[in-house]
């Protein structure tokens, strides 16, 4: 599975002389990551989209193979035209797998760059726990010079 | 007592004058409220409760954290729409741009003569809750420091066209523009309610549970008694122990437009009215290009809005900007024909429309207390749609755009100012545009006629004891202006009457 939609995010955001491709991006650590922390939901349509990607050259380019044997011009073309083909189910089966996979090619150090926007910092999940006092110190917070007011109620009503 | 519980093994259990569900705009404005007036309150929140230093960056991230199911909840109708809504402490409030906007007047004397609440009564008290609530969320306008480029040729375009536009007013004190509102303001200065209300709630005394989606309220006989649900561990979503809630005076439901009528559905509350009304503001954005970088993501994520069109043609209009990852999917194509087009990325700003749409939908629960939405827009509402982009694009050649890209399928990729009036033709099948829904309203609508409504002027449910929706849900009408400054001030409005 994890091949297949390799295969589509590659066609879909190939490399460039003026961008990094999403090959360049760490893909296959995304999408390994990305299998694990999604819901099985939505990986399912993510597959679902790679495969309708895989299966679909015959009514875009007339030749009967799937995508990942098609040469790199051909391929390059169906990319384009099952992304903006007329049946709204196929284009949006499509659209998912360019969702997923736009996210790990845009928010690359390397795409970010060529775009004069800084890296993103690491971002592990994290969350408050029963554990945790509340800390008024979270990011460079100025809500301590503004905090909300405590009336009493009724006071405005 | 003071105290936060968080995702347990084991069984919970807890018991306050109010339980209040869900503790975005609604939720936590109730639960404050209701916490000032010496009541003692619990909180139950669905999602995982995340500070600032928490926040994600990238808007994988984003979608991880704090929205709902990965922000792939869709409409179910024509066209798949996705509704935008988050599951984090904090609601929404900590996922929009934080837009506070004053309840038009016209909307109290709408709901007075089709609804039977309201009215200038009403108009009253909301002024004056939301007097309080802009003080002590620091509402201010974008400082024009924090503006950015694309936001400042809003401006110029606004001038040139007369859309009589104006900087926002939002709930952040002392914007740092970094242009991260969708992902959580990392420098804490956006006023969400995880950083604000809550916080004070625990202050007071109040119990918050995180992690706690409820699974129903637990009635006696026609009271409604606590809440009852299960724990789920945010990175897992491995099941944990048991929790129930039990409220001595009442249980306010704020879990939002499409979970608080999901959520009374499926605990047994009989109402011809529930699920009814939902309605929406289902924008699209259209990307202006010029000779210039823009550079979007630097500056203010949103710092410019008119609401001239909001009566005729039922508009609002605002800019908006969006990381590279998601331009990416936005842009129509692949392969290296969008690559060549992402290429653009710092010369594009994307501004937005937001439709007051008429087109009612239903809300309902589905498998895995999951809501199902039904709604599409009728042809009228398309036709807002459409002229919502053209309004936009018009607004994008006034401030110096060469071209602009609407993303309509079917209609050339991009186009120039002599090609503007294409847009008036654009097709008006919802399936040819990218749009989301944004700005929720209905499915437990107020009003004074059971057989209409789900709850009256206060938000207390017909028919039952004990039971208040505190939320956008009770809003039976589309506002057609950002809603969180409504919402607060009706929660704020219901819970103080609640404890009078």
């Amino acid at each position: 599975m994890l091949a297949l939609v390799r295969s589509a995010c590659v066609a879909l955001y190939p490399r460039t002389d003026a961008l990094p491709g999403i090959e360049d991006t760490d893909l296959d650590a995304f999408l390994v990551r990305f299998r694990r922390e999604s819901s099985f939901l939505l990986w399912l349509g993510v597959v679902a989209g790679a495969f309708v990607f895989a299966i679909t050259p015959l009514i875009t380019t007339g030749i009967p193979l799937p995508a990942f044997l098609l040469s790199k011009r051909l391929r390059d073309r169906h990319a384009n035209r099952i992304a903006s083909h007329p049946i709204y189910l196929l284009r949006q089966a499509v659209m998912l797998v360019k969702l997923a996979a736009g996210l790990c090619w845009g928010g690359h150090p390397k795409v970010r760059a060529a775009f004069a926007l800084p890296p993103y910092p690491d971002e592990p999940s994290r969350w408050r726990t029963s554990f945790d006092e509340p800390s008024p110190s979270s990011g460079d917070a100025t809500r301590d010079a503004s905090p909300a007011k405590t009336p009493p109620v009724g006071d405005t009503a | 007592m003071r105290s936060h519980i968080a995702f347990r093994t084991e069984p919970v259990e807890l018991e306050a004058d109010y339980v209040v569900v869900g503790s975005g705009a609604g939720g936590a404005t109730a639960a404050v409220t209701l916490a000032r007036a010496g009541a003692s309150v619990a909180l139950v929140e669905a999602g995982a409760w995340r500070d600032p230093a928490h926040y994600p960056a990238s808007a994988y991230g984003a979608m991880r954290d704090l929205l709902e199911d990965w922000g792939s909840q869709v409409t179910r109708g024509r066209a798949l729409w996705p509704i935008v809504q988050a599951r984090t402490m904090g609601g929404t409030t900590v996922v929009n741009s934080a837009i506070a906007v004053r309840t038009p007047g016209d909307i109290f004397r709408q709901w007075e003569r089709e609804r039977g609440v309201g009215g200038d009564a009403m108009a009253d008290a909301i002024g004056r809750h939301q007097d309080a609530i802009e003080r002590e969320l620091s509402v201010e306008e974008v400082p024009r420091g924090s503006l950015g480029r694309s936001n400042l040729l809003a401006l110029a375009g606004d001038a040139a066209a007369d859309y009589q536009g104006h900087v926002m007013k939002r709930y952040v004190a002392s914007c740092a523009g970094t242009g991260q509102c969708l992902q959580g303001c990392r420098k804490g200065r956006k006023q969400s309610t995880n950083v604000t209300y809550v916080p004070e709630l625990l202050r007071l005394g109040g119990d918050v549970l995180s992690c706690a989606p409820v699974h129903r309220v637990a009635f006696e006989s026609r009271r409604a008694r606590g809440v009852v649900g299960r724990f789920v561990h945010p990175e897992t979503r491995a099941k944990g122990g048991r929790f129930e809630v039990r409220a001595r005076r009442a249980v306010v439901v704020a879990a939002s437009v499409t979970h608080s009528p999901a959520l009374l559905e499926r605990s047994g509350l009989k109402s011809p009215a529930l699920g009814s009304l939902f309605r929406a503001h289902p924008g699209t954005g259209v990307f202006g290009c010029y000779d210039e970088p823009v550079d979007m993501n630097v500056g203010v994520t949103q710092g410019w809005a008119t609401t001239k069109f909001r009566e005729s043609p039922g508009l609002k209009l605002e800019t908006l900007a969006i990381p590279p990852e998601l331009v990416a999917s936005r842009i129509a194509g692949g392969g290296t024909a969008l690559m060549e087009r992402l290429a653009r990325y710092r010369h594009v700003a994307m501004w937005c429309h937001a439709v007051r749409a008429e087109s009612c939908g239903t809300v309902h629960n589905g498998l895995g207390d999951r809501p199902v939405v039904r709604y599409q827009l009728d042809d009228a509402d398309m036709r807002r749609f459409r002229d919502g982009m053209r309004l936009v694009a018009e607004l994008h050649f006034a401030a110096g755009a060469r071209s602009v890209i609407p993303g309509i399928h079917g209609m050339p990729f991009e186009l120039g100012p002599d090609q503007v009036h294409l847009l008036r033709e654009a097709p008006l099948d919802p399936r040819r545009y990218v749009a989301i829904l944004s700005h929720l309203f209905g499915g437990c609508p107020m009003g004074k006629d059971p057989r209409e409504s789900v709850c009256d002027g206060d938000g207390r449910v017909h028919g039952v004891e004990g039971l208040v929706v505190a939320d956008a849900s009770v809003i039976p009408t589309n506002l057609g202006v950002n809603p969180q400054h409504t919402i607060m001030a009706l929660a704020r409005h219901f819970a103080t009457r609640l404890v009078q």
